[in-house]
């Protein structure tokens, strides 16, 4: 319980000026992205070093009191959502860079660091952190690692997991651990492997080691138009089947595309689909590469195709690429961000799908994909005004998800669990597979006061019964087995 | 650690019986582990009889050491005594390649140039080259998180895996991750199990993502008078924005392999720059293509992993920065100790393996005296291929630092009764 004496500890530890108990200023936290799943902290503090999140997760261990990190609440699936009986532990002043190593190629940061102020920190050397989640101006590093965020670039360059070298952490129950370091392959198990994506239910992340990554020699983008997505997702496998890698590619289809063009005019055609496609690396490779790209364009009767002839143009189409969620505010006065993952060769298979359930539901569904790795964003747009249509669209949006699971794919790909989709986690996993993830979560946090409610589903958040267990396609394939 | 007073052979019937299968028999001669024998072997060839005999192992009080092709069954520290050994080359097979998405799922018991043959149909390959791919097995190269040169473009296993069934030392099959290459749905659990050396649980399958074959390759090996041209060589491939893929050094003597591996031009074009960058580094440099880049990079493997080769193998890690000082530092603490030795490593990444000759004593002091130059952190000295005495004079890992006992709570959660691989885990879990 929070209570006045709790609170006056908890103002020892941060100050008065790091701590928040009033209820308005309160409301500032109330959600993250997800903005219909709304819970208000019973206080929130504003750590400035490591020691105070140690003291401030001691005493919340001290009194089984629930605690949450929080970075920049971009999150889209709830993650950050306070806890009502709990302290909300908000990053944002841990923003310092502590150490730029170019030699090394590392960098080392505090966890409220955004993203994109780690490339420009480092540009001048040219180097940059590879990856580049959309809202990459305005999320923090902790953020990213807790979510194991993507970006367009992830299809070349991999995940956030794969740029983190170490971490400095506070365990649940206070203590101060290093995971990983500067130098790679540090001997033990690979827990920092498994907290990053872990979603902030193992640790608070203090410190982050980054990996840098030199800027290439040559970087080539195109934008192409389609007159189906069949044909643009048939190009992505033909540049596939290739075998390139390229450094993105990503899919709009025709409502994207024009709340792009409505929201930042980065001259895309009017198309039923376009991909924008980047090659990057030695420029003899770049070129060889960026030809046959344009072949198998337009052997798929791409048209409108451009090529960005400077950063300017490249930025351009990027931007408009970048902003396709937030303009969808443009065309509707709502709209929920799905995420969902499939094997990219069947694409047109479950775009089929998606367009019959919008002509059934009658609400417009968007479409952005990384295309390259098979990660759908539906937009699904409804109106809050009209009476039961945030409720469609609730279901619409897991709908999809069922059609990425019925072809062997993953509730999300960079959005994460949170408390949105806890509940559908036993769609994909068994309760073994689940069992099996607590172990690790008891390891950490026996207590179960880092983060709850998030990630795994439990009766409370789903009621009673679980939703039934489907056999994973995996398992129907013959290729996978449960007891 | 339990053993269990059941002479072998009515173990085995006993557990046969209850697999309804002949899977247990009595070990061979060749299946002792760094000379113990164990009390039975098993081959089980489905995820449910691994079930059933970790199930039965920990029930019984039995330990169980796991082996896939055998090829780092010797790393880590001598067992006392090994109740069951759990041979997974049974299961082996591709299960699936789905080559339009670039992923396969394969059996742990598959070795890895089986899998690249399979792969090869398609122009794919899993981009590992650990040594002994021809015998190593998926199994045992997830669980050590083993890799090699072409680590410094694609990866370890642990940066390619995006799934896996596992079972747990209580018998209950686990999947994680799934078949897809961008997935964050649930902990990854795969990642925890990859160099986990057999400690938390039996890998059953792994999926991975996978690389296209590139059109061309070429290698450009490089001489050097001494050691210290290496790194400001790598600083420099690197200001230029070369691409290897792979970027070893070898000593004594001192030689580079830079490989790269692209389209005809692009691998051709960048060759030539790296023997120009080269040559202005003092280096002496050609350009090897087909049998003479095959030979060479046969003759790298060799040079600290060669079978003919005795030997300790330690992998030492450094911060790629550091990449002279740690080569000195190496020379000058084996011609103190009278050791002879050789390293082979991934230059731009500061990983090397160093096979050291002489006395027990002498390595250990080896061991010891270059451990203490990293800070934690920032380097790491651990012992791969031993002997009784080394390891009894410096352990195996080193000093793992203050993640150490939620390492061991993570083992305790997975592994309660410690029935998995029992001390050999890292850090000797
Ligand atoms: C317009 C828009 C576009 C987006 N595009 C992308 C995209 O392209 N790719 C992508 O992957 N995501 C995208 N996102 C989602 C979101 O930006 C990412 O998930 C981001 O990583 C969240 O960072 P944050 O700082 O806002 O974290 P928050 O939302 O504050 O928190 C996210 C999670 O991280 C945990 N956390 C935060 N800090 C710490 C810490 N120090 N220690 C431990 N746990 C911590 C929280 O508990 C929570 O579970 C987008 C969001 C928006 C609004």
């Amino acid at each position: 319980m929070i209570d006045s004496e709790f609170l006056a500890r908890l103002e020892r530890i941060v100050g008065a000026d790091g701590l928040v108990r009033d209820e308005s200023e309160l409301l500032t936290y109330e959600s993250d992205g997800l903005m219909s799943h709304r819970s208000r902290p019973a206080a929130a503090v504003l750590p400035e070093t490591a020691e105070q999140v140690q003291g401030v997760v001691r005493l919340c261990h001290q009194h089984t009191v629930p605690f949450v990190a929080r970075g920049q609440g971009t999150g889209l699936s709830g993650g950050a959502l306070p806890h009502p009986e709990g302290v909300l532990i908000v990053m944002t002043r841990m923003n310092r860079v502590l150490a730029i190593d170019i030699p090394n190629q590392r960098i080392t940061v505090q966890p409220g660091v955004m993203n994109l102020e780690v490339t420009r920190q480092v540009a001048p050397d040219g180097y940059y952190y590879a990856p580049d989640p959309s809202s990459q101006v305005i999320c923090s590093i902790g953020g990213n690692l807790a979510e194991n965020s993507g970006g367009a670039h992830c299809l070349k360059y991999g995940f956030t997991v794969h740029h983190v070298l170490g971490v400095e952490a506070v365990l649940p129950d206070g203590e101060l651990i290093h995971l990983g370091g500067e130098a790679l392959d540090s001997p033990g198990l690979d827990l920092l492997g498994v907290v990053v994506g872990s979603e902030g239910t193992l640790a608070v992340i203090t410190k982050v080691i980054l990996r840098l990554c030199r800027r290439p020699q040559a970087v080539r983008t195109l934008l192409a138009a389609f007159d189906s997505t069949d044909a643009a997702g048939n190009a992505v496998s033909d540049v596939i089947a290739a075998g390139i890698i390229p450094a993105a590619i990503e899919m709009m289809d025709r409502t994207t595309i024009r709340a792009a063009e409505a929201a930042v005019q980065p001259g895309f055609p009017d198309a039923e689909a376009v991909l924008i496609v980047e090659l990057d690396g030695p420029q003899s490779e770049v070129e060889t590469l960026f030809e046959q790209i344009e072949r198998v364009c337009a052997r798929n009767q791409a048209w409108g195709v451009q090529v960005a002839a400077d950063d300017a143009q490249r930025g351009r189409i990027w931007m408009g690429r970048k902003a396709a969620f937030a303009a969808m505010g443009r065309v509707s006065p709502n709209y929920y961000v799905q995420d969902g993952v499939i094997p990219r060769s069947t694409l047109p298979e479950v775009l089929r799908r998606v367009r019959a359930l919008e002509e059934r539901s009658g609400l417009t569904i968007g479409n952005v994909f990384h295309a390259g790795d098979g990660n759908l964003h539906p937009l699904v747009c409804y109106d809050d005004a009209v009476e039961g249509q945030a409720e469609l669209a609730e279901q619409v949006a897991s709908e999809i998800l069922s059609y990425c699971l019925d072809v062997g794919g993953s509730l999300t790909g960079e959005h994460g669990i949170g408390s949105d989709k806890a509940c559908h986690m036993p769609k994909m996993f068994s309760d073994d597979d689940l069992a099996t993830m607590q172990l690790v979560r008891v390891a950490f946090d026996p207590d179960g006061i880092c983060n709850p409610d998030k990630l795994f589903p439990t009766p409370r958040l789903c009621g009673e019964v679980p939703g039934p267990y489907r056999a994973h396609p995996l398992e129907t394939a013959g290729l996978a087995t449960r007891m | 650690m339990t053993t269990t007073n059941a002479p072998p052979s009515e173990t085995v019937a006993d557990l046969n019986a209850r697999l309804d299968e002949r899977v247990a028999r009595p070990p061979a001669p060749t299946d002792t582990v760094q000379g113990v024998r164990p009390q039975l072997v098993v081959e089980p060839t489905a995820p449910e009889q691994v079930s059933q005999i970790l199930a039965w192992a920990t029930e019984t009080g039995r330990t169980v050491i796991v082996r896939g092709g055998g090829t780092k069954i010797g790393w880590g520290p001598t067992p006392s005594s090994i109740d069951v050994l759990l041979s997974m080359s049974e299961m082996r097979g591709v299960q699936a390649h789905r080559h339009g998405d670039l992923t396969a799922t394969v059996l742990a018991g598959t070795t890895l140039s089986a899998t690249n043959a399979v792969l090869a149909e398609h122009r794919q390959w899993l981009a590992l080259d650990p040594p002994d791919g021809e015998s190593a097995t998926i199994g045992g190269i997830v669980a050590t998180n083993d890799s090699g040169p072409r680590r410094h473009w694609h990866g370890a296993p642990r940066d390619l895996i995006i799934g896996m069934t596992l079972v747990r030392a209580d018998g209950v099959i686990a999947h994680s991750g799934g078949i897809v290459v961008k997935n964050v749905a649930g902990y990854d659990v795969a990642r925890l199990l990859t160099g986990s050396f057999g400690s938390l649980g039996v890998i059953v399958s792994a999926t991975f993502k996978l690389a296209p074959r590139a059109d061309a390759s070429r290698t450009v090996a490089v001489d050097f008078p001494e050691t210290g041209r290496c790194a400001p060589y790598v600083a420099g491939l690197l200001a230029q924005a070369a691409m290897p893929t792979a970027l070893e050094l070898a000593v004594p003597p001192v030689r580079m392999l830079v490989r790269f591996e692209s389209v005809e031009v692009a691998a051709a074009q960048q060759a030539r720059q790296a023997v120009t960058l080269a040559e202005q580094h003092g280096g002496s440099a050609s350009v090897l293509t087909a049998d003479d880049e095959s030979g060479a990079w046969r003759a790298h493997d060799a040079h600290v992993f060669g079978a003919d080769r005795e030997g300790t193998i330690l992998k030492v890690v450094t911060l790629p920065a550091e990449l002279s000082s740690t080569l000195e530092q190496i020379s000058e603490v084996a011609q103190a100790n009278q050791l002879e030795y050789a390293v082979t490593g991934r230059a731009g990444l500061g990983v090397l393996f160093v096979r050291l000759h002489g006395s027990g004593p002498g390595r250990a002091a080896f061991v010891t005296a270059l451990r203490a130059q990293f800070r934690p952190g920032q380097g790491s000295v651990v012992v791969r291929r031993a002997d009784p005495e080394l390891t009894s004079l410096v352990g195996v890992w080193g000093p793992i630092g203050d993640s150490l006992p939620i390492m061991r709570e993570v083992k305790r959660r997975f592994d309660p009764t410690g029935t998995l691989n029992p001390g050999r885990g890292p850090g000797g879990l």
